[in-house]
């Protein structure tokens, strides 16, 4: 599946106030090779859009721009943390959006 | 194979600490113990009607197998009777693994473990029919209370200074291979031992798959595997509300993201959700009964 089987229990939350993208807080055992692609794929599967809509996300108030696996190794935590990702629809340059 | 914790290590909590925490859990489980003993008294003890078995000089019925043999001997051998016998009582042997891990302290896990050793131990020590280990594990695996040495008081304070709940991995599949050696190695004329293992963890762990090879294989060696996931009371999250995320090739071969229900794969056949430790004797019981029903079965 990916280079690393490692796994990470984690939970969404956002503060959007689109209660339509809203997702459940419950914990989530995902792979600590996600980046933000990944991670939106999954709260768009939650959600059940037909449209995907890219995210952002952020932990702690910083914005993710490695994979899960680097934010820990960068923080010193491990796998066995419990993450809270908060997520937002992305601020992207209109191109990018478009080959997202 | 498995490592030893020896008096000289450097255990990561003060005896003296680990006395207090004892104490604190011996005192909580006090009552429990007594009734989860009782328990289990009922659950492991024989308590199949005694059976006509044997072959005596003298005895309460002729064991008709005999009979040929003991004509054809010209009546020497002749240990041609049945007797009724008591059955032997069952010689036990029980470890207790116990989760190490961080995820243990973070998920508030922390108390309701050490109740749970406790409990589990001293319920078994009053049984006095087998052999008491315990092991923690998390990124190593390590045998805090060996199966040779009788379960004390002391001993419970010994076993509490090897936790502190701070190992930054939790390898159940290592766990599992070793202590399954272990088991193997120790198991003496095998016929009336039991082996069971109870583990006592929050459940979160990786490679489903490999660790139900395990679990199989400690089946096909007649080692129970029971599994008790202790479930944070105080923390407003719950493993039976956990789904997982899993990337699966579709008929393309393309990876499809799917969430299936956390505990769907869970490795452990024999497995109970405990969020309090009032609930533990009973959960134990029930789910030592439907194992040994199982097994009565094949
Ligand atoms: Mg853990």
């Amino acid at each position: 599946m990916s280079e690393s089987q490692e796994q990470i229990k984690i939970r969404f939350i956002t503060r959007d106030e689109d209660e339509t993208i809203h997702v459940s807080e419950n914990p989530l055992y995902v792979p600590v090779s996600l980046k933000r692609y990944g991670l939106s794929e999954i709260v768009n599967h939650l959600i059940g859009h037909d449209s995907p809509i890219p995210f952002d996300f952020l932990i702690n108030g910083t914005l993710l721009k490695t994979s899960l696996e680097e934010y820990l190794k960068s923080r010193e935590l491990s796998t066995e943390a419990f993450l809270t990702l908060e997520y937002s629809r992305a601020v992207l340059p209109p191109d990018f959006l478009a080959s997202f | 194979v498995l490592d030893m914790a020896n008096e000289d290590d450097a255990a990561p909590r003060t005896l003296d600490e680990a006395r207090d925490l004892w104490r604190h859990s011996d005192l909580a489980t006090q009552d429990l113990a007594a009734n989860l003993c009782e328990q289990l008294r009922l659950i492991l003890e024989p308590t199949v009607a005694t059976k006509l078995r044997g072959d005596y000089k003298t005895g309460k019925r002729l064991n008709m197998k005999r009979i040929i043999p003991y004509i054809a001997s010209q009546f020497r051998k002749d240990k041609i009777w049945l007797r009724r016998t008591k059955p032997s009582k069952r010689q036990h042997q029980i470890m207790i693994a116990v989760d190490d891990s961080k995820s243990m302290s973070e998920s508030k896990s922390v108390e309701l473990a050490f109740h749970s050793i406790a409990l589990v131990a001293k319920a078994l020590t009053q049984l006095e029919s087998g052999s008491l280990s315990v092991v923690r594990f998390g990124e190593d695996t390590k045998v805090v209370h060996p199966f040779n040495r009788p379960f004390t008081p002391e001993s419970g304070a010994h076993v509490f200074q090897w936790f502190d709940f701070q190992q930054t991995k939790t390898d159940i599949q290592k766990m599992c291979s070793q202590t399954l050696k272990l088991f193997n190695e120790v198991k003496a004329d095998a016929d009336d031992l039991w082996q069971l293992q109870i583990i006592l963890s929050d459940g979160v762990c990786e490679d489903h798959a490999t660790v139900q090879r395990l679990v199989r294989r400690a089946r096909e060696d007649k080692i129970m595997l029971v599994f008790v996931v202790i479930d944070g009371i105080n923390s407003n999250e719950s493993i039976l509300d956990m789904s997982q995320v899993q990337y699966v090739p579709d008929a393309n071969g393309n990876m499809q993201l799917k969430v299936e229900r956390y505990l769907d794969t869970f490795p452990f056949e024999f497995y109970v959700v405990v969020h309090n430790i009032n609930e533990l004797p009973e959960m134990l019981s029930l789910i030592l009964r439907q194992f040994f029903s199982e097994i009565a079965g094949m």
